[in-house]
């Protein structure tokens, strides 16, 4: 167990040695990986981690020859013995998927829609192992239940759009290890993927890994998957490996900054004070980066000096035996603390509210009447029907937030949270239902009449690509909300332009800048600026940190920490990220398909009594390896039955209650309440594990 | 660090609006460089091949084969720029407002936009100018309203792209009228993808004009147009083909030009390529 140790007892499975990938881009060279040298023996299991541009899918993409010809590739690939960089495209192709299977980012593209998932499994060991077809996909329904699928033969027979996203990185896994490859690379294959869900392919990860012996590349982002999967972790950081040893030592005792500060940046799963906050990494990862002149970590590193920058870092031991390049390695503390804001925890009345929800609803309407409309020719005859309604996005909630008061929304993708934000700011009217700001209900409102409202509340979105237009400089991106609501003076909005920008921690010159000339974190920046410009009261962040890396992220929850106290702002914080959630929020609501199921303190919904979707959360967002969850005997969806929502996935399932009737609504305090059918004391038992 | 774009221009928009730009010269000046009036006949010097005094040679009627192309690249011209201005015009708008507000606006648009695009589009014309005293603003009207469809669409499904855009949410919960909206977020990311759909269309008008020409529908003799010279020649095509192979191969250039101004347009304005 030591990625240290040069001389493992067998012969590695995969060894790079001095792994050196660069791209042309245009006139200019660009250094994607330098200089990486590792090795993985026969049964191993090494995750390589790093942010967006570090260099780690391409070391993936160079042992599979994804690259490309604009990718300059030198250095030794040894797989089973075999020098395979040398091999030609024909040999290679053969190798690939017979010895070396593949897993991708997105199961949503990686599969055909066009084709049968059963046949895509059956496909490589058509090509590769010679089967006849029907052996073929008979082969294919036993590998899907061996992903622990139940009903195998149907999931076979499926198209992809049939198969949630879970059950496709299944198929697609089980497409990988058909011709039962010795090596499994992984690229970051649970990353779009719910928490739950992600929990239980890593689960079947490390039992496929006991099971067939395979080994794993596993490439991620994310430390506390690496974590539950890998026996060995190599720390990837501006084109170098920075850091590589095995996990325990790597994750317990960092000795590389970097990896202290991307451990250090980690939201806590805990309920945060108002002043605290997250240790975050300065600045951001160069784009061309240059090993040959020094540390590539210096500019951002707090423990810098000038020796740094004068010779290239090289790899040395670490105390405890582990490989780390950081010639101060031995001497360093933890990564520094952001200081604690010293701010007081404010109170917040009931009845003092700014936002008030009651019984919101919303079910999108399918627009074409006429085509809900199916023939079916099930059974022999044929049958005209009219496909059942969609379950409403957003179901009967009610709550509300008061006056700087920020309350967190946690749920999986599809829950309706986006939707819910969205019916807050009446960018989508509701069905049924109020909402009331400021005392006024704006539901009933009609567009025209919404003006003043739009000033005081506004909204930060998810996806830092599109959240600015790109043909607007962000000078004019910022001004827009300043004309608009003829807030300054003309004269004065460029020097405003630049005081917001300087609120947002960024140079005032960047408002020359366009969208395109900015980094994500930048843009996200930009974005909050201009909700802010109009100095609302409420604003709706919606997943604002999600798309960014560890310590971007770090930075912008940060920054609206401190926006949130120096402006006494509410927000409805948006997130499929308890962590993310609890380390800003005062209280937190947990959604699950388009009801609130808990909501409370934040103290109060990270500790027992949970609802047990709560529950499953907090266990599967930890870091360790997650419990087993029984998986609900049905995961179809139960259009329009009027009990329990998360009854199908309930490991404390009572019965025909949880299906027939709506949870009554279980008062555990003056700030929270539970909606289950279990009372409160079953509540505070039902431990999982336990 | 400056972030400049680098101004790398490629080959296809250098050649092609070098040839655009002569074009549009050539034709401005055509009064002032064409060696003879283009309707003078010359008796006795019919069906002469190229030659010095006549560079494209002369027709049946003695007249000078180049001179009455150069007159005729006005024609030509004005016909495809103004059948795509009318185009751009409504089917702009059209798209945009389609797009942007969906539902019912969607459908009555797009669904009379279909209807249009029923019809044989030579029909069309024809029909209209059939029925009525022909002039070349009508062919380019005529001409105009048959793209208007497809450019309506492009336009749209443009706009639905862009309406994803979290950009178009945030001016949304700012309470942006339909006119910024439209003005400021949209038209700015469409016109890119219109510019390279606008010389594609100059060029089908340019070709369609010709086509209505020759048919007699389109100017009337003695008018230089390469189409009606085209149609001219047809008769003496073994015994003088320049009569109509200056036209076709002046067409050809324009036709070409133009398309590679699109091309080279497409490269430099899309943003993921010229975005850096």
């Amino acid at each position: 167990m030591s990625g240290a140790a040069p001389s493992p007892p067998t012969d590695p499975l995969l060894e790079i040695r001095n792994l050196t990938i660069r791209y042309r881009d245009g006139g200019r060279q660009i250094n994607a990986v330098s200089d990486v040298s590792f090795a993985l023996k026969p049964g191993g299991s090494l995750a390589i981690v790093g942010e967006s541009g570090s260099g780690k899918s391409s070391v993936a993409g160079a042992v599979l020859d994804f690259l490309g010809p604009g990718a300059e590739v030198s250095g030794a690939i040894r797989f089973e013995g075999q020098d395979i960089a040398g091999l030609s495209p024909a040999q290679r192709r053969r190798m690939l998927g017979r010895r070396i299977g593949a897993v991708f980012q997105d199961p949503f593209t990686a599969l055909n829609p066009a084709l049968r998932v059963g046949r895509q499994i059956a496909e490589p060991m058509v090509e590769h192992l010679g089967l006849a077809l029907p052996e073929a996909l008979g082969r294919a329904e036993i590998a899907l239940r061996e992903m622990g699928i139940e009903r195998a033969a149907e999931v076979a027979c499926a198209f992809p759009h049939q198969l949630s996203g879970g059950m496709k990185q299944r198929a697609l896994i089980a497409a990988a290890l058909a011709c039962g490859p010795s090596l499994l690379i992984l690229d970051e294959p649970t990353t779009a993927l719910d928490v739950t869900v992600e929990a239980q392919i890593l689960r079947l990860l490390s039992r496929l890994r006991r099971e067939t012996g395979v080994s794993l590349l596993f490439i991620s982002h994310n430390l506390g998957v690496v974590r539950r999967l890998c026996d060995d972790v190599a720390v990837m950081y501006a084109s170098q490996l920075v850091e590589l040893g095995d996990v325990r030592s790597v994750l317990e005792r960092p000795a590389h900054p970097y990896s202290k500060g991307l451990l250090a940046s980690r939201p806590p799963l805990a309920a945060a004070s108002r002043g605290s906050r997250l240790a975050a990494i300065a600045g951001q990862m160069p784009t061309d980066p240059t090993p040959d002149a020094g540390c590539v970590f210096a500019p951002r590193c707090p423990f810098h000096e000038l020796r740094c920058s004068n010779a290239p870092q090289l790899l040395t031991i670490a105390p405890d035996g582990h490989q780390v390049r950081c010639w101060k390695n031995g001497v360093l503390g933890p990564w520094p603390r952001q200081a604690v804001v010293d701010i007081e925890e404010p109170v917040f009345h009931r009845g003092d509210t700014l936002v008030n929800v009651t019984g919101l609803g919303k079910t999108f309407d399918k627009r074409a009447r006429f085509t809900a409309w199916r023939l079916s020719v099930a059974d022999g005859r044929p049958l005209l029907y009219r496909r059942p309604g969609r379950v409403p996005a957003v179901n009967d909630v009610t709550f509300s937030i008061s006056p700087g008061e920020v309350l967190g929304l946690v749920g999986e993708s599809g829950c309706g949270k986006s939707t819910l934000g969205r019916l807050l700011l009446q960018l989508l009217r509701q069905s049924h239902g109020s909402v009331e700001f400021d005392g006024a209900d704006i539901a009933r409102l009609p567009t025209q009449a919404l003006a003043p409202f739009r000033r005081q509340a506004q909204i930060v979105f998810q996806n830092v690509g599109s959240s600015l237009n790109p043909r607007l400089s962000v000078g004019e991106a910022l001004e827009r909300p300043l004309a608009l609501f003829n807030l300054v003076e003309p004269r004065e909005r460029t020097r405003r332009v630049e005081a917001l920008l300087e609120m947002v921690r960024l140079p005032g010159a960047y408002r020359k800048r366009f969208p395109h000339q900015l980094s994500g974190g930048e843009r996200q920046r930009v974005a909050i600026a201009r909700a802010l410009a109009t100095e609302p009261r409420f604003v709706v962040c919606d997943e604002p940190a999600s798309a960014l890396d560890v310590s971007v992220q770090a930075t912008i929850v940060n920054l609206l920490a401190d926006l949130r106290d120096a402006f006494a702002l509410a927000y409805l914080f948006i997130s499929h990220d308890l962590a993310v959630v609890a380390q800003l929020s005062d209280r937190i609501a947990v959604m699950y398909r388009g009801k609130i199921c808990e909501i409370g303190t934040a103290a109060e919904v990270l500790a027992p009594p949970y609802h047990p979707y709560t529950e499953i959360l907090l266990a599967s967002a930890a870091d360790d390896e997650p419990p087993a969850v029984p998986q609900g005997a049905s995961t179809e969806l139960a259009v329009g039955h009027p009990g329990c929502v998360f009854a199908a996935r309930c490991p404390h399932h009572l019965g025909s209650i949880c299906a027939t009737k709506p949870p009554p609504l279980r008062v555990q305090s003056a700030s929270h309440a539970i909606a289950c059918h279990l009372d409160t004391a079953q509540l505070a038992l039902s431990r999982l594990g336990a | 660090m400056a972030i400049r774009r680098r101004r790398r221009l490629p080959l296809s928009l250098v050649v092609g609006g070098a040839l655009v730009l002569a074009l549009v010269a050539i034709s401005a000046l055509a009064q002032w460089i064409a060696p003879y009036p283009y309707d003078q006949m010359h008796i006795r010097d019919r069906f002469l091949p190229p030659n010095l005094t006549y560079l494209a040679g002369t027709d049946e009627y003695g007249r000078d084969v180049f001179s009455r192309l150069l007159i005729g690249s006005q024609l030509s011209l004005a016909l495809g720029g103004t059948a795509t201005l009318i185009s751009m015009g409504i089917g702009v708008p059209l798209g945009m407002l389609a797009g942007y507000r969906r539902g019912a606006t969607d459908e009555l648009i797009m669904r009379t936009l279909d209807v249009m695009l029923a019809f044989p589009p030579i029909m069309l014309v024809l029909l209209i100018l059939a029925v009525t005293p022909p002039s070349l603003l009508k062919t380019a009207i005529a001409i105009g309203v048959l793209a208007v469809a497809p450019i309506a669409r492009v336009t749209r499904s443009v706009t639905l792209d862009l309406m994803s855009g979290e950009f178009m949410e945030a001016a949304r919960a700012r309470g942006e009228r339909l006119r910024y909206m439209l003005m400021r977020e949209l038209l700015p990311n469409i016109w890119p993808v219109l510019i390279v759909e606008a010389s594609l269309r100059v060029v089908f008008a340019v070709l369609l004009g010709a086509v209505l020409s020759f048919l007699g529908f389109g100017v009337q003799p003695p008018a230089a147009d390469w189409g009606l010279m085209i149609s001219n020649g047809r008769a003496f095509v073994d015994t003088a083909p320049w009569i109509s192979l200056a036209p076709g191969i002046a067409m050809s250039v324009t036709v070409i030009a133009i398309s590679l101004v699109g091309d080279g347009l497409r490269e430099v304005l899309d943003p993921r390529i010229g975005g850096r």
